[in-house]
């Protein structure tokens, strides 16, 4: 009883969303851009064996799509994140951005990491200002200041970033992440180390940034509710090795409510993946 | 009673360590006058003798010019070691084969004292300032750039891969994330490789130089000057300790802030 009610109080830091104060330097955002995994496969080497991470996998995100990659742990989404993220050469297999060989990390495709990879030698402000600096992008400050607007935390700008709590820390990531105007997102369970309470108030935040800039985004999670809930489509991963089991289109109507996770509809999205979920658990958990 | 007492605490704490550091310090010196009320004066001089050297060395001048000597050949050797150490150690962290190339070698040269490079410092250099400088710059060298080096090796690839996805190239990489990432070890160098500079400067002096704190120990000591001999050694204890108190206060308050909000 005692420590729901802390609970509710912490999450009461959380500002509610306040709306872009500038629209023209927001506007400038790319659309979308299309991400293609052809037949790729990962082979990582443990103890001079090879272990395959992740075998075969052919995926297509549309521009816009909002894509959700769910999984026990240990069946490579993460993997698929790296590779899609350009952090990893796939061992087989090409990845493609707007149809163009990706081959690398860059700017076109922002990255958001589960804890936060905040620089912690630079404020909060010089955070988020450090895309648009390397991209020699006009007034850097001033388009950082609009991205911590659009997060709500403007009032922090000058903050160490340890200074601030797990929920901050992630928003000031993501106002990183979409400052120098990526047309694609990745982000690796980026709620995973939240409570909660957190977690639920930054998926709503999530949307409605999503919905006013449209960036392409792949969404590792393992959280079932969570995946249905944001994504268009779902994917589910097999496990040992990694490899794509089945998709769900979700046609819940947009803008979506929390409530929505009441629904019928809903609910039988949630028992068909968590069928296939569990089998691919044991896998993992008694091989 | 109690709570009073639990109030005072933290005032007697802090008296009680600076009151129990000057007790400490206090016994040391008694003991030194006791043993030396039974020893002859040659052998060890009494604090007394001490502190009226020390006025003799004041007065005429001679001390503050040894002491300017000896801390402008710190000074230099160490600013030399601290410019060159932390970007190598920068860039062996991130070029691979550079790595490969360079670290054998300083992991042979590492083990030499500097003490042993005061023959070949004398040959190449001659008497005077510039052996001197050469080994503090040696001294200061190894500590910075193994801090640096370990700095480098602790930086986390999640911090490269967020810069890479920001746009970061190679040069920013190493100026805007590795650098930041390593200050706290290179400060923690810094501070080691002055401490180091300072000691290898008295050695030095003890043999290849004409003027220094070092020079001023060796030449009181051949005049039979104990008490001489004892000011240069309290006062390089004295000068050494302030510069490392001074250095660790400023890589707390200016130089990684971000360290110490908490």
């Amino acid at each position: 009883m005692f420590a729901s009610s802390k609970r509710l109080q912490s999450t009461g830091e959380i500002t509610p969303f306040a709306g872009p104060p500038s629209r023209e330097r927001l506007t400038v955002v790319q659309r979308g851009s299309s991400l293609e995994l052809d037949h790729v496969s990962v082979v990582f080497r443990r103890a001079g064996e090879d272990v395959t991470a992740v075998r075969d996998v052919s995926l297509t995100v549309a521009p816009g799509e909002f894509v959700a990659l769910l999984g026990p742990s240990g069946c490579g989404k993460s993997t698929l994140l790296n590779v899609l993220a350009g952090f990893r050469r796939p061992d087989m297999g090409a990845v493609r951005l707007n149809g163009k060989p990706h081959l690398g990390p860059t700017p076109l495709c922002g990255v958001i990491f589960q804890k936060y990879a905040l620089f912690p030698w630079m404020t909060v402000l010089g955070n988020v200002a450090f895309g648009p600096r390397r991209l020699r992008i006009a007034n850097p400050k001033a388009v950082a200041r609009d991205m911590l607007d659009m997060v709500g935390l403007s009032s922090v700008a000058n903050a160490w970033p340890s200074t601030l709590s797990g929920g901050m820390q992630q928003r000031v990531a993501i106002a990183r992440a979409l400052a120098t105007r990526p047309s694609a997102l990745m982000m690796d369970e980026p709620f995973g180390a939240l409570d909660a309470q957190t977690r639920g108030l930054m998926q709503a935040e999530l949307l409605k940034i999503w919905m006013q800039l449209r960036p392409t985004l792949v969404f590792v999670t393992h959280d079932i509710d969570e995946a249905i809930f944001l994504a268009d489509r779902v994917v589910v991963m097999r496990t040992l090795p990694g490899a794509i089991g089945a998709e769900f289109e979700i046609a819940l109507p947009r803008p979506r409510d929390p409530a929505v996770m009441e629904t019928a509809q809903f609910l039988n999205y949630r028992r068909a993946i968590a069928g296939i979920i569990r089998s691919e658990a044991l896998k993992v958990f008694c091989p | 009673m109690r709570r009073a007492r639990r109030m005072l605490a933290p005032l007697i704490g802090g008296l009680g360590s600076a009151g129990l550091s000057v007790a400490g310090i206090a016994a040391f010196v008694a003991v030194w006058a006791l043993a030396s009320a039974a020893l002859n004066p040659v052998l060890l001089p009494p604090p007394a003798a001490v502190v009226k050297a020390y006025g003799e060395l004041i007065a005429d001048g001679s001390l503050a010019k040894d002491v300017g000597a000896s801390l402008m050949r710190v000074f230099g050797g160490f600013a030399l070691a601290a410019l060159v150490a932390p970007p190598l150690a920068l860039l062996l962290g991130y070029f691979w084969t550079l790595r490969c190339i360079v670290l054998p070698l300083i992991t042979l040269l590492r083990p030499i004292p500097p003490i042993a490079w005061i023959p070949l410092a004398i040959l190449w250099f001659g008497l005077g300032d510039p052996p001197s400088y050469f080994i503090t710059a040696l001294a200061a060298f190894f500590p910075i750039f193994l801090s640096a080096f370990a700095g480098a090796q602790g930086l986390r690839p999640e911090h490269v891969n967020a810069a890479r996805s920001l746009g970061a190239r190679t040069d920013a990489l190493l100026l805007f994330i590795m650098l930041p990432s390593a200050l706290p070890l290179i400060l923690t160098g810094l501070r080691i490789g002055l401490g180091q500079a300072w000691m290898a400067v008295v050695t030095a002096e003890l043999i290849a130089a004409q003027s220094g704190l070092g020079f001023m120990i060796q030449a009181s000591r051949l005049n039979l000057e104990t008490s001489r001999v004892l000011v240069g050694m309290t006062l390089i204890g004295i000068l050494g300790a302030g510069m490392t108190a001074l250095l660790s206060l400023v890589e707390r308050r200016l130089i990684v802030p971000w360290n110490y909000t908490k």
